[in-house]
């Protein structure tokens, strides 16, 4: 064979490899966008319109005018919508201020029973949630915790926790050692060694894990389902009132639902930068 | 500065032993090398002086005091690592004055600078302080590392193979850098190196270690001239000392199946097998067979190999089953092919005579 005939062919074989990957990549984009895009336009939809599934209509805002309470000055969708933040946030930034030593711990430390505590730590994930629900109900009653924010926040952290934990270990546990052992024979202390040498370089690992923490608690259904009913209902559990009652509206979850999207995106488009930048540890000898 | 006293470490890491009962005591103001092969527990010593690693059992005294519960924070040395251990995420300037703005020793800010300016012309690594670590070359990394230790005022210096990834252009330079800066503070220095000539250079006594245990402390001179057992013996010098196998009968050596035969001066031991230990330089090339032989034993053998280094020449003889290198200045050995018969001289003063085996202790 002579040399041109090796590059066609290599070239062409590489054409179709591209094409077999890219019409691969449209068709997982397609079966995962196109239901976000169902309910983006259900969410414009009229009421006549709700039941159907083509995209041709007149599209309408009044769907997240109703919502929002914006027709009749109710804003109670905002009043849940804070509530999600609220519990989502705290969740989140309680599973750091604990889970951020608590990694490091378990990662530096050999202690007895380190290991059983590391699986302990995940054994609350290990039951479905509707397992521990009915007990958790009853206890929040008789503690005063149900339908409060610090009752919520307690229980999101039980999701978010373990999930900060077990990333951010593995994280430290790359970390290389020296850089610590340096900072200290430099004069700073095992904390102070922490704060100025460690937590700047593991900050894209915890930037990551705020994002998955905080999606899983904005998103975390079944806790604020059974645990609320007014003060502390987040947008997730909220929604389902427009399914109740003697009609159901599709369209008016759709919006709700729309705009419950945006936190996390936001949050998402906002932490980015951490997240593609990865790890450099090139000032240590590999 | 201070007085360092490292007393029966022992070091486990699973079975494996990285220290084995190491002890030796490193005066004020003393440069000491630790010089061993690749795994030798160098590093790990260096390690639990520095109070990063916790030894199984053993002592370490610094200044009369007992370390052992001091936090490295606060035992006031600096360590040079050998993996650098530069901070990523600041340029080659924090790295150095990062020392200096801890809490240990606030300098002031202009005082801190004008140190980390002086150091880095020491070092020449000025023109980088404004540069991130992470895009430096391995040896310029390898000098911030250096400076980041010698920016500081210490109670002693720990250095970790660090003029190990220097070309070696810039390894001469900087080795008689640290002299002179060694020779000028006096703080005391332990210095790890897997190279005898950094270790001959610039150690006022050398410590050698092999599998965790120290085989012999002293200095330079003592460590040439009376090595303790065969392995230090192999541990200086390039070529390496030869090593010749052989029995002893009566005062006399004899080589396998005869070819060495040398009177031996008094033997502090008497053993049956033993090695002759000859340097390469203590050989001398007599080609005519002629010359005044003096005091000197003469063995007849076989140019096996010749290599022309520059002034001086390689050449590795075979004397019955065994080989000897010798280096000679090249016009002695201009004529000499491969495969020529060549008479050998050597000094019986300057032969070390050692006890059988890798260790075999000195019996001369």
């Amino acid at each position: 064979m002579s040399q041109k005939t090796v590059q066609t062919d290599i070239r062409r074989r590489k054409a179709w490899s591209g094409l077999f990957a890219n019409l691969g990549l449209v068709a997982y984009f397609a079966f995962s966008l196109l239901p976000v895009l169902f309910i983006l336009a259900l969410s414009l939809k009229a009421d006549a319109d709700q039941t159907t599934t083509y995209l041709w209509f007149t599209p309408t805002l009044s769907n997240y005018e109703t919502v929002l309470g914006l027709d009749d000055g109710g804003g109670t969708y905002i009043r849940f919508f804070m509530a999600s933040l609220a519990t989502s946030v705290g969740a989140v930034l309680v599973s750091l201020v604990i889970g951020v030593p608590a990694a490091y711990a378990a990662a530096r430390y050999r202690f007895t029973g380190s290991d059983n505590l590391m699986f302990t730590l995940l054994s609350f994930r290990f039951a479905p949630e509707l397992l521990v629900i009915i007990p958790l109900a009853v206890l929040y009653q008789q503690l005063g915790l149900y339908d409060t924010i610090v009752g919520m926040i307690w229980v999101l952290q039980l999701v978010t926790m373990p999930l900060v934990v077990w990333i951010l270990r593995s994280f430290f546990q790359d970390f290389p050692a020296e850089l610590e052992e340096a900072a200290l024979l430099d004069g700073y202390s095992r904390r102070q060694a922490f704060f100025s040498v460690v937590l700047p370089l593991v900050r894209p690992g915890i930037a990551a894990v705020c994002l998955l923490a905080f999606i899983f608690a904005w998103n975390n259904f079944i806790f604020p389902f059974t645990l609320t009913s007014a003060n502390a209902q987040t947008v997730t559990v909220s929604s389902l009132a427009w399914l109740g009652g003697n009609q159901v509206k599709f369209n008016l979850v759709a919006a709700g639902a729309v705009m419950a999207a945006l936190p996390p995106l936001v949050l998402a488009l906002f932490i980015q930068r951490y997240l593609v930048r990865g790890l450099s540890f090139g000032a240590v000898k590999g | 500065m201070a007085g360092i006293e490292v007393s029966a470490i022992t070091k486990r890491f699973g079975k494996t032993t990285a220290v084995d009962g190491a002890s030796f005591t490193v005066a004020d103001g003393e440069f000491f090398c630790l010089l061993g092969p690749s795994g030798a527990g160098k590093t790990t010593t260096l390690k639990t002086i520095a109070g990063l690693t916790e030894p199984d059992s053993g002592s370490i005294h610094i200044d009369d005091v007992d370390v052992r519960d001091i936090e490295p924070t606060h035992r006031g040395l600096a360590m040079c690592f050998e993996g650098y251990a530069l901070y990523p995420q600041r340029d080659v300037f924090n790295n150095l004055v990062f020392p200096l703005r801890s809490p240990r020793l606030k300098l002031p800010e202009a005082q801190a600078r004008q140190r980390v300016e002086h150091i880095a012309a020491m070092l020449g690594i000025d023109h980088l302080l404004d540069r991130p670590v992470t895009q430096l070359s391995n040896g310029q990394r390898q000098r911030v590392a250096l400076g980041r230790v010698l920016v500081r005022p210490a109670r002693a210096y720990l250095l970790d193979e660090p003029l190990a990834h220097l070309d070696a252009k810039l390894r001469t330079t900087m080795r008689a850098e640290l002299k002179s800066i060694s020779h000028t503070d006096k703080t005391t220095s332990i210095y790890v190196t897997h190279d005898y000539v950094e270790a001959l250079s610039l150690a006022d006594r050398i410590a050698v270690i092999r599998d965790g245990r120290i085989l012999q402390v002293g200095t330079p001179t003592e460590l040439w001239e009376k090595p303790a057992d065969a392995f230090v013996a192999q541990a200086f010098g390039k070529p390496r000392i030869n090593l010749v196998p052989g029995v002893i009968d009566g005062s006399e050596f004899i080589g396998a199946d005869g070819a060495i035969r040398t009177r031996l001066p008094e033997l502090t031991e008497s053993v049956s097998e033993a090695q002759l230990g000859i340097r390469p330089r203590d050989i001398e090339i007599d080609p005519t067979g002629s010359a005044e032989r003096g005091d000197r034993f003469r063995l007849s053998g076989k140019v096996y190999v010749l290599e022309h280094l520059g002034r001086h020449t390689e050449v590795t003889a075979e004397i019955g089953p065994d080989r000897v290198s010798l280096v000679a200045p090249r016009h002695e050995v201009a004529d000499l092919r491969i495969g020529d018969n060549v008479g050998l001289l050597i000094n019986p003063n300057s032969v070390h005579v050692f006890a059988a085996g890798d260790e075999g202790n000195r019996i001369s």
